[in-house]
């Protein structure tokens, strides 16, 4: 086990096992499915296309060994807690500027049709 | 994973992991758990594995006989599902600490169990019909609950599984209303086909659970999310009417439905019969498990050959 406090951490798990992403369309991201047992990447493929494209789209796989994925550790989860106010970084925070924005808009519009 | 077990029920840890369960928080793989969570987790992801891969064995017996080819095609589809199944309970199990390796001989040794239901023979065309509306009804019920339970690697599979599962309903659904709307000797097969496995299913669900501090505490770990019971009165819920809705008998004279409580009664089976089935001791669990062995062996070679490809 790494020391306390560590954040970081190798995802614990056998040899054998792939991480296997999969992509439904092209616009999306690819995403953990699940896992797989194989010797080597090429046989991961063809298992992973077995086990988890059977059925819904696919349009890409990929398979990478899961002890070579770092992670963050469930304690680290904390980190990803804004330390401050972010609510400046979300577009709803300046709906009230857009109304403001959008009736001045419209109304130098009505000026012009007139 | 020795090193991620970290020190044994630690107080601490413990009031901690108790607090986050309780929270709705899910657990993931390689955290700390207590000793009991993990044996018990380990235990039931186990058995729903080896279910999945015993439960396709009297499926499969049907792929050469079924009826059309677009059956045999739909039967082929779900077998591999429930192989699929197995697949990615296995791996889910093992990262709580058990090797695949492991786990496969527990199961064709007999050292771990797998549910009843599949220790029972399928005579008929119609029981594949049975087994995909009423076995695996039966499961969704279980499965659907434990979507919600702790063990986050587990709840995530579980989606996907009975996503799979209701495919296997509607399966189901669509051979039985062939026979139930066909000939006098389709109905009669369907309605022998339901009196056969009819104990089978009211057992799947298990004794209804004494309140020990045992269940209480799988519940409050939910590890368990409800009562035996609990899902075998949603089951009959969902199920009984549609036996009546195409004019068969419910195999259980006693069987009614306590409207003000919605909650069934029925006969109460021999659980004897159940702890008996549940130990390998089934009419077919000698037959299947043999089976299961010998194409464990047989296989061994492509095994090999996929191991060594790799490395030459």
């Amino acid at each position: 086990m790494k020391a306390a406090g560590s954040w970081e951490q190798r995802l614990d798990a056998p040899r054998d096992v792939w991480a296997v992403f999969l992509q439904s369309r092209t616009r999306d991201p690819h995403i953990h499915v699940g896992d797989v047992h194989a010797p080597d990447a090429e046989m991961a493929l063809v298992l992973a296309k077995e086990n988890y494209a059977r059925r819904d789209p696919c349009v890409s796989l990929w398979v990478v060994r899961a002890d070579e994925i770092h992670a963050t550790t469930a304690d680290a989860a904390e980190m990803f807690d804004p330390a401050l106010d972010k609510s400046y970084r979300f577009g709803g925070s300046y709906r009230k500027q857009q109304q403001v924005y959008r009736s001045a808009w419209r109304l130098s519009h009505r000026d012009e049709d007139q | 994973m020795a090193e991620n077990v970290g020190p044994h029920d630690d107080p601490e840890l413990l009031a901690r992991f108790n607090t986050r369960v309780a929270s709705g928080e899910q657990i993931e793989a390689g955290e700390w758990m207590p000793a009991e969570y993990r044996f018990e987790a380990l235990r039931l992801i186990q058995m729903h594995a080896n279910s999945e891969i015993m439960g396709a064995l009297p499926e499969r017996e049907w792929i050469p006989r079924a009826p059309t080819l677009a059956r045999k095609m739909a039967l082929t589809a779900k077998v591999q599902d429930e192989v699929g199944h197995a697949m990615l309970l296995y791996r889910v199990a093992e990262t709580l600490g058990r090797s695949r390796e492991e786990m496969f001989a527990e199961l064709v040794e007999g050292r771990s169990r797998f549910h009843n239901v599949f220790h029972y023979p399928a005579e008929t065309w119609a029981d594949v019909a049975i087994i995909q509306v009423f076995v695996d009804g039966a499961a969704m019920q279980t499965q659907g609950a434990l979507r919600s339970c702790s063990y986050a690697p587990y709840a995530r599979v579980l989606k996907r599984i009975c996503y799979e599962e209701d495919f296997h309903i509607q399966l189901g659904l669509d051979v039985w209303r062939a026979l139930a709307e066909g000939t006098p000797r389709q109905r009669a097969m369907l309605q022998d086909a339901l009196n056969r496995w009819w104990t089978p299913i009211i057992h799947f669900f298990g004794m209804p659970d004494r309140i020990s501090p045992h269940s209480e505490k799988m519940l409050a770990w939910r590890i368990k999310v409800k009562s035996n019971e609990e899902l075998r009165q949603q089951f009959l819920r969902r199920f009984v009417p549609i036996i009546l809705e195409y004019g068969l008998d419910v195999p259980d004279p006693a069987l009614r439905m306590v409207e003000p409580e919605q909650r069934y009664v029925y006969t109460e089976p021999d659980w004897e019969e159940l702890k008996r089935v549940g130990r390998n001791n089934g009419p077919k669990s000698a037959e299947r498990l043999a089976l299961r062995q010998a194409f464990y062996r047989q296989h061994a070679w492509v095994r090999d050959a996929v191991a060594h490809g790799a490395a030459a």
